[in-house]
C-alpha cells in the first residue's frame, strides 16, 4: 500500500486511536488522572461560592466573550506588557547599568511595534475573513465565500462570529510569518535606537 | 498511482482538506473563543519561535561553528516560550470553565435555577456539569454567553501572567547564566590560544628564552 492510499483510506487515524486509547488505559495514566481530579477537586473545594448579583456585571462579562477577539486581546496583552516587562528588566541586577538601559529600551520598543502590527493585522485578517465568508447566494462573488464552511446556514449567529475571528486570527498568524521581518525587526531597531540615544546615548 | 493521476487529484484533494478545515474550525471554536485565544496564542509562539530558529538558520554572517550552538539554544528558548504559554493560560483557561460548569462562579439567575431544581448540593463537585444538564431551557444562552465571557477573562489573565510577567523573569535569569557562561568561554578560549604580539607562540618564545639566557651562553653574567 502506498503511503497516499494508506493516508486516504484512514487507517493511520485507527492506528493512532488505538495508540491513544492503549496508553489511556495504562496504569501510570490512570494514576496520574485519578491525583489530577484529587487536585482539582481541592482548588475546587478552596475557594468560595460566588453569585454576580448585578445585571451590569454579568452583561459585561458576557459582552466580553463576544466581543473580545484576538486583536483587542494582543492590545490588552501590549498594554499589560508595557507596564510589566520595562521594569523587570529595568530590576535585572544580573547585568550591568549600560546594559540594562539598552534593554529597558528594546523591551519597550519591541512590545510597542508587536502591538501596533500585530492588533493592526490580527483587525485587518478578521474584518477580510468577514467580508470572504458569506453565504452563496446569487450575487456574491466566489471569492466571497471563499472562507465559508459548507453548511453554513446563517451568518448571524454567536458560533459564526467566533468562527470568523478565529480563522481572520490563522490567516493573520501567516501574514505575521513575513511582517515579522518586513515591519516588526526595522520598527523595533528604529525606536530601540531612537529610545537609546533619548536616554542619553550608547555608552559602550 | 501514477505521478500524473496523482497530480490531476491534487486539486480536488486540496479542496477537500481545504473544507474539512472550515467545517473544523466552526466546529471547534464557533462555541468557545477562550479556546480559540489559548490555541492560536500557542500557534503564534510556534510560528514567532520558528522565525527566530530560521534567522539563525539562514543568517550567513553566523558561522557554522556558532550555529551549532545558537540553533539548539534558540529551540531550548522556543519550548520554554511556547511550554509555559500554554500549560499555564491552558490550566486558567480550564479552572475557569470548570469554576463556572460546576456552579462555583454564577449569576443570580443560574443561582435560582440551581436552587429550584435542588442542585445546591452538587455545586462544587468536579463531575457537576451545569451545560450538559437537560432541562436548561431558556437559560442555555444566558449560560453559555457568561461561560465564553469567564473563558475569554481566564485565558487573558494566564496570558498576561505568562508572557508579561512569569516569561521576562524566566528569560533574564537564563539570558544572564548564558551570558557569564559564553564570556567565560571565550576567554578561556583566548588563555589558550595567548600569543606573542609578535605571533610567537608562549612555548616557543620560552624555548627561545632558554637558549638565549642558557649558561652556554657567554652573554649572561652572573
Amino acid at each position: 500500500m502506498s503511503l497516499t492510499n494508506f493516508i486516504d483510506s484512514g487507517e493511520c487515524v485507527v492506528i493512532i486511536k488505538n495508540l491513544v486509547n492503549t496508553f489511556r488505559n495504562t496504569s501510570l495514566y490512570k494514576g496520574v488522572q485519578k491525583q489530577a481530579h484529587r487536585f482539582e477537586q481541592g482548588a475546587l473545594d478552596l475557594l468560595p461560592d460566588a453569585t454576580f448579583n448585578k445585571p451590569k456585571t454579568v452583561k459585561m462579562i458576557s459582552d466580553i466573550g463576544h466581543d473580545i477577539s484576538s486583536a483587542e486581546n494582543r492590545l490588552i496583552l501590549g498594554v499589560t506588557a508595557l507596564m510589566t516587562q520595562p521594569f523587570i528588566d529595568a530590576k535585572n541586577k544580573n547585568v550591568d547599568e549600560e546594559t540594562r538601559r539598552v534593554s529597558v529600551c528594546r523591551t519597550i520598543a519591541k512590545i510597542i511595534a508587536g502591538t501596533l502590527t500585530g492588533y493592526a493585522i490580527r483587525k485587518g485578517a478578521i474584518k477580510a475573513i468577514r467580508a470572504w465568508s458569506q453565504l452563496p447566494a446569487p450575487g456574491v462573488s466566489r471569492y466571497r465565500t471563499l472562507f465559508t464552511p459548507k453548511g453554513a446556514r446563517s451568518t448571524n449567529t454567536e458560533a459564526y462570529k467566533q468562527y470568523q475571528n478565529a480563522m481572520g486570527t490563522v490567516v493573520a498568524l501567516v501574514v505575521m510569518m513575513f511582517t515579522n521581518f518586513i515591519i516588526d525587526a526595522p520598527l523595533t531597531k528604529f525606536l530601540t535606537n531612537l529610545m537609546v540615544k533619548n536616554s542619553g546615548g550608547d555608552k559602550k | 498511482m501514477s505521478l500524473a493521476s496523482f497530480m490531476e487529484k491534487v486539486p480536488s484533494k486540496i479542496a477537500n482538506q481545504w473544507s474539512k478545515f472550515k467545517v473544523h474550525m466552526l466546529k471547534n471554536y464557533g462555541e468557545n473563543p477562550g479556546k480559540m485565544l489559548v490555541h492560536t496564542g500557542t500557534l503564534g509562539w510556534i510560528l514567532s519561535s520558528l522565525a527566530q530558529v530560521g534567522a539563525v538558520v539562514f543568517n550567513d554572517k553566523i558561522s557554522s561553528e556558532q550555529k551549532s550552538f545558537l540553533i539548539p539554544q534558540e529551540i531550548a528558548d522556543a519550548a520554554v516560550n511556547i511550554i509555559s504559554f500554554y500549560l499555564i493560560t491552558n490550566s486558567m483557561k480550564s479552572f475557569g470553565a470548570k469554576l463556572v460548569s460546576t456552579g462555583k462562579l454564577r449569576t443570580k439567575r443560574i443561582r435560582n435555577f440551581l436552587e429550584k431544581n435542588e442542585l445546591m448540593g452538587r455545586v462544587g463537585k468536579r463531575d457537576f456539569n451545569i451545560g450538559e444538564l437537560d432541562n436548561l431551557g431558556s437559560l442555555a444562552d444566558h449560560y453559555k454567553a457568561f461561560k465564553n465571557g469567564v473563558d475569554v477573562v481566564t485565558s487573558t489573565v494566564g496570558s498576561i501572567i505568562s508572557c508579561n510577567i512569569l516569561t521576562p523573569i524566566l528569560r533574564n535569569e537564563y539570558a544572564s547564566k548564558r551570558q557569564k557562561k559564553a564570556l567565560a568561554h571565550r576567554q578561556e578560549y583566548q588563555m589558550k590560544n595567548i600569543q606573542h604580539p609578535k605571533g610567537i607562540s608562549i612555548a616557543d618564545y620560552q624555548k627561545l628564552s632558554a637558549l638565549k639566557y642558557s649558561t652556554k651562553n657567554p652573554g649572561l653574567r652572573v
